[in-house]
This record gives C-alpha cells, structure tokens and sequence, in this order.
C-alpha cells in the first residue's frame, strides 16, 4: 500500500490530489485498479493527464526483471564463503558459510550452539580480520571463552586484543529491541548506528544467539502478533543478508515430535527462512568436547550427512589431522579454504 | 557498486514497530508502509489521513523516529567488564576450581538433582557466601531468596552463618579484615538475606515483575536464589502450551535482571524420568523449553555413597565432576583435604581438626 503524495510525478499536484481523495483513492493501488473514464469523470479531471499518471506510476512500482546471467555475475563478484574454522563444520556447509544467506544452527540445551557461534566469531576475526556482530539473547556470551579460544590460535597479547575488538556485541532480550537493533544496524531507523560505521565497514558475518529464545514466548495461545513478529525479523535478517552482502548465522532450539525425534523449533513458518540449517548433538559415548552435525536442511549438497568434531579443539578435523597443533602462532591454513 | 552498498539504507516497515496492532493496520491501510512515509508529518495531519486519534499519531511518530537500539560493546570491552566482578564462592574448593571460581555473577545457573541431594544446602551456602567482605574475596552483597517449597530453615542458615564467621575470623590478619569482621555476624548475615514465600506460579510471576524495582533500591544486591522453579509448574500439567511459553518468558526476564543488575542468579530444579529408546533416564524436568534458559548446569548426584556434583552445561568450563560432602558447617569438599577458599597460606590446623570431627554428621 503506497500512498498517493505530491509531487509522486509530474502532473500529481495539490488539486488532483484532493479530487482523488475525494473519490476515495488514497493509494497507488487503488488508482492503478480502478476505472480511468470513470474516474475522470467523477473527479471532472482530463482523461489525458490521469492516464499519463497512471502510466508514470506503474513505471515508478513495477519490479525490473533481472536475466539469470546477469544474476550469476553479481552472484560470483559479491558472494563470498567464511570458513568456520572447523574443518568438519566447513565439509557439511559446502566450504563455509556463504554471504547473502541465512545458516542456521539448532540443537537441545547443551549441545554446543553457542560453542560453534564463538568459534566461528573468534576465526572471523582473528584469521580473516573481518568484523563481526554477535547477537546475544541467552545471556551465554563469555568475554572469557573467546579469550580462550583466541589463547589456542595466538600467543600473542596484542593480536589477541586486536582480535576482539573485532567482535561487536549486542544484548538484548525481546523482539522488539532486535527490531531496533537489526533496523538500527542497516541505517533504516534514521540515523544512529549503520553496518557501515560498525568495525570500519567491514563487517562480514551476523549471528543472532538465539532467534527462537526471543520469538518462541510470543507464539501460540492468545497472543496473534507472535507470527507477524517472526516474520518481521525474518525479513530484517534477509534484507540484511542480501543487501550488505553478510553471513548470517542463527541458533534455534529443538522441539520434541510425537516419537521423541528431535527437530527444529519455530515451526514449519520459520524453517523456510534459514538457506542452510544444522542440528547439533551430544555423541553419548567418547570424550566430553564430542558432539555430531547433522545437515537437514540445504540447497547444495544431499541432506543428512553427519560429521563428528570436538569441541576442545576447533581447527583440527576429527582424528587430530588438519590445521597444526593448538597454540600455532599464525594460521598456515589459506582463508576461505579448507584443508585438502 | 561497491560504494553504493555503504550508503544502502533498509526501510523500516511499520509494521515492525512496537505499536498496538490496531493502530498499525489503520496506518498500513492509510498507506503509510514505511517509517519514511512517517517522517515529516505533524500528528493532526497523521490523525486525519489514517482515522486514528490525535494521541496514537503521536505515539506513532515518536516510535517511526526514536529507536536505533543500542550501541555495541566489543568483547574486549566485555572482557574487562566480566573481570572486575567476582564469582561467589561455594567453599567447596574442587568445585570453585572447575567452575573458574565459583557462581558466576551475571549469569543464570541452575543446580539440579534428585530429592535430598544437597540443593536447597548449596542454595544456603550460597546466600551465606555472597555477603563475605570484599577484603576477604567476597562480593559483600545481599541476596533475595525466593522459596517456592517451604525448603527454606532459618535454623540451618544460622549454622552456615556461625560457620563462615568463624572461618573469615581465623583468616582475618591485617586490621582492614578485622574492621570488615566486625560488620560479618550472624546477626548481619541474617539480615542481609530477603526471603519471599512464594505458593504458586502466579505468585513466582508477580515477584519476578516486581523484580526490577526491588533490585534499582538494592544496589547491594547481588544473588537471586529460586528455590525452586520447577515445583510450581510441574502441577500445570493440563494446559502444556501455557506452561511452556511461561517458562520462556520467565526465562528471558531471568536473563535479563542478571545481566541488566549484575547479580547471580541461582535456580534449582527437580529431576524427571525420559524414555530414551526404551531405556529410563533421569533428565532435569522442565524439558528443553526450560533447559535453554539457564547459562550454566550443575547436576548433584549420588554415586554409591559418595555425592558428586556435574557440570553438565557452562558457555566457559568444560564438563567436570567433582566430590563434595554436606557437614555440619555447610557445603564442603570431600574428604580432609578442606582448603579455604581465599587465597591466604593456611593457618589453621585446629579448624581443619574440628571439621574432620563434624565429617560424620
């Protein structure tokens, strides 16, 4: 619904207005959808000028068809993947987690949703020296636990420091202060904060711990403003994605079905959101740091594959091959690559 | 393309603001999609497009306006943050050790265990150990104990009190710890601890709501213990749904008082039977839905006869089990090997003497 203003385009100006409104046509779609000779009539305008307009505003709001090879261009010049870090995590998303697109992480009460959102935020901005948002609505995000991580990668203080002062964080615990946040993030509530200001311009990745632990209380029951919400959010995160050209990575929770399988909360409405979801497991046997990927959901690679990884150690693959000992003072490893 | 990118500005729908629904279907039925449409516009001017009263357009536009969020916080910033707060200790020294010093303040932890294993004890000896003096290695705060079971016996916290002292007066050395002893007494312990009964989950509800002003006129305050949260849900057992999205929220407004206000808080729930491929277990109860909302998980148990505590779930510590005993002065390590928690050299050979006296209670 786009209200009909003056000055919209030539030939729109105060007194058509006030006749159109008269008529009750307050929108460019009722303008659009209704009857010209009619109208003409009814407003004692010219059949000319009104049909001129009609024809300058379809122009104005219709969507531009794109060919699919100048799509692919632009997909190859502004897509990029940011490994994870763990060389088993990248071998299920296909290399990394791509940019324009929504990945999304789900898994019970300690399965290691927030372990892999530290991990992927301390090699961001430690081994590819991009910035990076975290979003934390669990109050799990321990300053000390990236320090730690970033303890294994470098011994070094000063890069240490360096590294996190690359991760910017957010806490916030309802819906409508990540609306402001995420609107607030991509200049769109009027000033304030912009993604461009944030970390010198160079942010590259958007993780949101958790989604569901802000929607899920306002869903169900009584309440009819919990899907709306969802969707609100959803379409932020997309925008954000695609328009800034980020990775953004979410962690849900796990609701139990009917057999006790596992899946993915927020419903069927949410899961067409995320490009590329995740469900993460404790593997019962073995050491502690042990949990299991398994890929549901994902556009590029057949579904259901599961990969084991520790932990304890993030930048070596299962079975202690890959990146080098823990304490390697610089990564050997390419950026965005994986280990052969 | 590249500088375009940077200057790209995401409109707002208004449909994403935090208005009445009501009034945001009057003003998308008007035609004001986006808050870019808002601006610029005097409310009597807005109330006569959309048909709303001269009050809502107000409020209208001072939300499409006002709400940027927050500025960010780096994690470096938030390191130095989590490094001035002291975690409270449990004086169970093995546990202190596994857990990076004790309770952490900020955060939500959750204790649970089967009935009679220690949880309402180590609740106690928590509410003792968050008021030690600050010279000592304490927070010198003052703690809210929310009882839902009726679990909470004066008598007992005076034990766990008279203890303390006692401990804290045989470390004290230098006169800023005998001035600090002399604020310390069972009587200030007592004093400094807030007990509110709570008999349903309604009245748990209405307490938490409450929770904010409480904790902005006690800047002191620095521990909330529940004790517990599970016992008045778990009779809500006709209407499921409402149960979960209760827990959810009272999860997140936990969340938020513990990081908004800097205090600790401590939960304990009860322990529950899930069938996992035909084999019984014993799960914390609550489900998931409540198993997301605290940050960190201790699990007590008894293993034969000895008790051991678990951590089961913590952002920042990996999985650990610990011994523990329950004496007579409270929550302690097991066996003799009872170190004090501060880190002044041991002076004391009578007070260990006395505890391996108590060691049979």
């Amino acid at each position: 619904m786009v209200a009909l203003l003056v000055g919209m385009c030539p030939g729109l100006d105060e007194g058509l207005l006030r006749s159109l409104r008269a008529a009750d046509i307050r929108t460019v779609e009722d303008l659009v959808s209704s009857d010209i000779e009619d109208l003409a009539q009814k407003c004692s305008v010219s059949y000319k000028a009104l049909f001129a307009v009609r024809r300058v505003l379809l122009a104005q709001h219709t969507a531009f068809p794109v060919s699919g090879a100048d799509l692919y261009e632009e997909l190859l010049s502004s897509t990029a993947i940011l490994s994870t870090g763990n060389p088993s995590l990248d071998k299920l998303l296909d290399s990394g987690l791509y940019t324009g697109e929504i990945t999304e992480l789900t898994g019970g009460p300690g399965s290691g949703k927030s372990q892999v959102c530290f991990g992927v935020a301390v090699h961001i901005a430690y081994h590819l020296k991009q910035s990076v948002i975290y979003i934390d609505t669990t109050g799990g995000l321990t300053a000390g636990r990236l320090l730690q991580m970033l303890q294994t990668e470098t011994n070094n203080r000063d890069e240490q420091m360096e590294a996190l002062q690359r991760i910017h964080t957010f806490r916030l615990f309802d819906v409508c202060a990540l609306l402001d946040c995420l609107y607030g993030l991509s200049g769109g509530g009027g000033g304030g904060l912009h993604m461009a200001c944030v970390g010198g311009g160079s942010v590259k990745a958007l993780i949101v711990d958790s989604v569901s632990a802000v929607i899920a209380p306002l869903l169900g029951g009584k309440q009819n403003e919990g899907m709306s919400l969802m969707r609100q959010v959803a379409a932020a995160l997309k925008t954000m994605a695609k328009d800034f050209s980020v990775a953004v990575l979410v962690t849900n929770h796990v609701t139990r079905s009917g057999s006790g399988e596992a899946q993915p909360g927020l419903g069927v409405s949410w899961s067409h959101v995320p490009t590329t979801r995740i469900l993460l497991e404790r593997v019962e046997s073995g050491a502690s740091g042990r949990r299991s990927a398994t890929l549901i959901k994902s556009s590029r690679q057949a579904c259901l594959i599961k990969e084991d990884f520790d932990l304890q150690w993030w930048s070596r693959a299962e079975g202690g091959r890959g990146g080098g000992g823990g304490g390697e003072t610089s990564g050997k490893r390419k950026l965005d690559e994986t280990d052969p | 393309k590249r500088a375009a990118v940077s200057a790209v500005r995401m409109k707002r729908p208004v449909s994403s603001l935090s208005l009445g629904s009501s009034l945001k279907g009057k003003l998308v039925r008007a035609g004001f999609q986006f808050t870019t449409d808002l601006q610029d516009l005097n409310p009597e001017h807005l109330s006569a497009e959309a048909g709303v009263s001269q009050q809502e357009a107000l409020e209208a536009l001072q939300a499409a306006s006002s709400g940027h969020g927050v500025a960010p916080v780096t994690a470096l910033e938030l390191l130095q943050k989590e490094e001035e707060f002291r975690s409270i200790v449990t004086f169970c020294s093995q546990l202190d050790e596994a857990l990076g010093g004790g309770v952490p303040v900020g955060k939500v932890t959750e204790i649970c265990g089967a009935p009679g294993v220690g949880k309402t004890q180590l609740c106690l000896q928590l509410a003792v150990d968050v008021q030690v003096p600050a010279v000592f290695g304490g927070l010198g705060g003052q703690v809210l104990f929310v009882d839902t079971e009726g679990g909470f016996q004066v008598q007992r916290l005076v034990d766990l009190a008279g203890a303390a002292v006692r401990h804290c007066s045989l470390l004290a050395e230098d006169e800023e710890q005998r001035v600090a002893m002399t604020t310390f007494t069972v009587e200030t312990i007592l004093s400094n601890v807030f007990l509110v009964r709570c008999r349903d989950y309604v009245e748990l509800l209405a307490e938490l709501h409450l929770l904010a002003d409480f904790l902005s006129n006690r800047p002191r305050l620095r521990l909330l213990v529940i004790d517990s949260v599970a016992f008045p849900f778990l009779r809500l057992h006709d209407d499921l749904s409402q149960r979960t999205r209760l827990l959810q929220g009272l999860g997140l407004r936990l969340i938020a008082a513990a990081t908004g206000h800097n205090i600790a808080v401590v939960t304990t729930n009860h322990m529950t039977t899930r069938l996992h491929s035909s084999q019984a277990q014993l799960a914390p109860a609550l489900g998931d839905v409540w198993g997301h909302a605290p940050s960190i998980r201790l699990l007590l148990r008894w293993e034969e006869s000895r008790r051991l505590a678990s951590i089961v779930k913590s952002p920042g510590h990996m999985d650990a089990s610990v011994q523990y005993q329950i004496t007579y002065q409270g929550f302690r390590d097991a066996d003799q090997s009872e170190r004090p928690p501060s880190k002044r050299p041991r002076s004391q050979t009578d007070q260990s003497a006395s505890s391996r006296k108590n060691t049979g209670t």
